[in-house]
């Protein structure tokens, strides 16, 4: 079931000694081992929430499992993401999409969730399409879509446009809002990243790098982070060049 | 979503195959696909279950995780199904992957699955994507009908009509267009569609394709910079690095192709063909032990691929004869020990091959000989000969390497013979002459080739320098090594005539040439170095009169 792991393939990571560890191949081997395991776990989730759709749904327990068990999974292709990024092996493989579609697909892999926490959802996309590496924009967006899950009361709404010549996505709720710490535009650097503070907005770090992968002459992505919106809640948006 | 009993209709109708080594996941997926309206499901555990099924049925979606657990994976079935033509190309191949990064661990330098689904998977996403990619395919069926026909014409003509009005295809209707004129040969309207695509913005795949036209049309040091670039800025794009090394190797820079494709392999080394790429290139460089290697890892890709075939057995074998001569010592014999299993694992995996055994034993019998075998190496030459005496239709490729062997076991004459009745059979054929012609050159040992090649060099360089002496003395070096090499002979007869016109009063040099020109007697006059000799025996013959 698991891929082999592009990761060990690699024949120089092989170390001077035998005995001396790649702590980061290590680490990096892992957390796909992991990401697969915690794949089969929201599967079956699912599965048990099909079985048993009256029961789980509106069930807090059930909710916080699937929504951590999203989480963690999405922290760890986030991570593997960043492992890439560092290797310098990760670049933006830019083709033209259509939103409607793309937007679809991405609302559905949440449907069970929203359905669970009773959460309506709308899609605000015009007959565009938009330049940008599908792959990396889905790690942002779910990311930011089961952030947005956790924070809103009742409502997320999920938009893409075109404003100054990018195109914006962008992910909206109905809650309190991101705290004034938070709230920032541009790009982030990894030194800005707060290791102490419990929330390192790692997952910030990497829509702002997978932004900042997507240029279009001399322009450059970036994702901005405000309160407001239609819903008047946390307000998540990535500019694309 | 508000189509939905119209979508569940349409999932109705059509045809599924699941393939996983999971149960568990496998009846997840058909209760999935059951929930989106599917009803005509089968699960398979296996590749060859798969392939089975789809022999005596017809699938409209597969849905085929990549990794199957021992033996063949995703990519393997679907590069078989599309072989053995098993699946239409109306059909869809979704890949089941848990990876998010596809170009690398998959690499495939062909056969791209119709879309891929990432882990984990749940009834909405799939219906999602399902409906997608059958809208897709709806809209797109005329076209791609006409490309089943090798229609391309009328391909073209739809993809054009379509272009204005589908703008949700836009990108594959461009990729499609482009790819069409190229195999066409149409490669003016091919570089006007990348180029249109990239005037409005820089994309890779625009990029790949421009830079292959570029390539087609031989205009190689622009194609070989528009690749550096695009590796530049996407160092995961495989298919870059592959171009780029067909591009280097039209260059004739041999070891920069190689260094690529080294580099290549190293982010994604699953692709059989790229694997094999890399080979013939250290081959050409005369690099063995790499060349060992890349065919080492083509053999055992080649396990359960369709790619797989007793053509790379035997280059291994090849290599490693050669790995296991000049040299005495425990590595020549552990190679010499290999060349003789990969030969003999050859004749039992493609017994059904008539000439598998022929050639298998022509390089074990040039291997025994290196190994001081020599009663053994004798009694296979006997064989050899015979049936090589019995059967004048034997194909050039066979007989070429039967001259190498010939040369190793020391029967010089008879190799030439053989090599000069080939020529005269194939006088047409320029690329087998030159090969020919390159064996006449130098029947040794890479070790030695690379020695004499070295020396060559190095003479080269002398003379460019103005050192004659130098010059003379490097060529006459190399020649030791490689005494019957045409160009080589030429060359040193060359800087022997400008000594002597430097300093007419000694003769020596002259006798030399003679001695060098004598050696080329007969050199047949389709020969690539033919006029160059025929020019130098006159001045010869004007500075003796």
């Amino acid at each position: 079931m698991t891929d082999p792991k592009d990761l060990t393939n690699r024949p120089n990571l092989a170390n001077d000694s035998d005995q001396s560890i790649d702590f980061s191949m290590v680490l990096a081997s892992t957390v796909h081992d992991m990401k697969n395991s915690l794949g089969m776990l929201l599967n079956s989730l699912d599965e048990l929430r099909t079985e048993h759709g009256s029961t789980f749904d509106g069930s807090p327990r059930f909710n916080t499992l699937q929504y951590e068990a999203e989480r963690m999974h999405n922290d760890l292709v986030q991570l593997l993401g960043i492992y890439r990024l560092g290797e310098k092996k990760l670049s933006a493989h830019v083709e033209e999409h259509y939103l409607p579609d793309f937007l679809d697909e991405h609302m559905a892999r949440h449907a069970p969730l929203l359905q669970g926490l009773g959460i309506e959802a709308s899609i605000e996309a015009g007959d565009i399409t938009g330049f940008f590496d599908a792959d990396l924009l889905t790690g942002v967006l779910n990311n930011t879509i089961n952030n947005a899950l956790r924070y809103s009361r009742s409502k997320i709404r999920l938009t893409a446009e075109v404003r100054d010549g990018y195109l914006v996505l962008g992910v909206e709720d109905d809650g309190e809002g991101y705290p004034e710490s938070m709230q920032h535009t541009g790009t982030l650097s990894f030194k800005s990243l707060d290791f102490n503070t419990g929330s390192t907005s790692l997952g910030l770090f990497f829509a702002s790098s997978v932004a900042g992968l997507h240029r279009e002459g001399n322009r450059t992505g970036s994702i901005k982070l405000h309160n407001g919106g239609q819903l008047g809640g946390g307000f998540f948006e990535i500019w694309l060049p | 979503m508000s189509e939905s009993s119209y979508q569940a209709d349409a999932f109705h109708k059509l045809t599924y195959l699941v393939i996983d080594d999971f149960e568990n996941f496998r009846l997840s997926l058909r209760q999935m696909l059951r929930a989106c309206g599917a009803d005509q499901i089968e699960l398979v555990g296996n590749a060859k279950q798969a392939i089975k099924y789809c022999t005596y049925n017809h699938v409209d979606v597969v849905l085929c995780d990549y990794n199957l657990g021992e033996g063949k994976n995703g990519q393997h079935v679907l590069e078989e199904l599309r072989h053995k033509n098993l699946l239409r190309r109306s059909s869809l191949f979704l890949m089941v992957t848990a990876e998010t990064s596809k170009q690398m661990v998959m690499g495939a330098r062909e056969n791209q699955p119709d879309g891929y689904l990432t882990k984990p998977i749940n009834r909405a996403m799939l219906e999602q994507r399902l409906i997608t990619l059958l809208d897709q395919r709806k809209a797109l069926l005329p076209i791609n009908r006409e490309i089943d026909r090798e229609n391309y014409p009328e391909a073209i003509s739809l993809c054009l009509q379509a272009l204005p009005r589908n703008p949700r295809h836009k990108t594959w209707l461009l990729k499609t267009l482009g790819d069409l004129y190229f195999r066409l040969g149409d490669l003016s309207h091919a570089a006007k569609v990348f180029d249109d695509v990239l005037q409005q913005r820089e994309l890779s795949w625009a990029r790949l394709g421009r830079s292959q036209v570029l390539l087609a049309n031989r205009s190689h040091d622009q194609a070989v910079a528009n690749l550096k670039q695009l590796i530049d800025t996407h160092p995961d794009y495989m298919e870059a690095y592959d171009l780029l090394a067909d591009g280097l190797r039209q260059q004739g820079k041999l070891s920069e192709a190689q260094q690529v494709l080294e580099q290549a392999i190293v982010q994604s080394p699953n692709a059989l063909l790229r694997q094999k790429q890399l080979a013939e290139v250290a081959e050409a460089n005369q690099d063995i032990d790499a060349a060992a290697d890349a065919w080492r890892r083509t053999v055992s890709l080649g396990t359960h691929s369709i790619h797989d075939s007793a053509d790379h057995y035997l280059a291994l074998g090849q290599s490693l004869s050669e790995l296991g001569e000049d040299e005495d010592n425990a590595e020549a014999v552990e190679h010499a020990t290999e060349a003789l299993e990969i030969l003999g694992s050859m004749e039992k995996r493609f017994a059904d091959q008539p000439t598998v055994g022929l050639r298998s034993r022509i390089v074990q019998c040039r291997v025994l000989f290196g190994q001081g075998q020599h009663r053994e190496a004798e009694a296979l030459h006997n064989s050899l000969k015979a049936e090589f005496d019995s059967n004048p239709l034997i194909d050039p490729d066979t007989s070429l390497d039967y001259a190498k062997t010939l040369f190793r076991v020391g029967r010089d004459g008879d190799a030439r013979d053989l090599l000069g009745r080939l020529a005269e059979q194939h006088s047409d054929e320029t690329e087998l002459l030159k090969r020919i012609e390159a064996l006449l050159d130098e029947p040794v040992g890479f070790r030695q080739k690379l020695k004499a090649r070295n020396l060559t060099r190095d003479g080269i360089k002398a003379f460019e320098a103005g050192d004659l002496t130098a010059a003379a003395a490097a060529f006459t070096e190399a020649l030791v090594v490689v005494p019957n090499h045409t160009s080589l002979n030429l060359n040193l007869v060359q800087v022997l005539l400008k000594i002597y016109e430097a300093d007419p009063t000694s003769r020596e040099p002259l006798e030399q040439c003679r001695a060098r020109l004598d050696r080329l007697q007969g050199l047949p006059e389709q020969h690539r170095q033919h006029r160059r000799y025929i020019a130098l025996s006159q001045k010869l013959k004007g500075l003796t009169a």
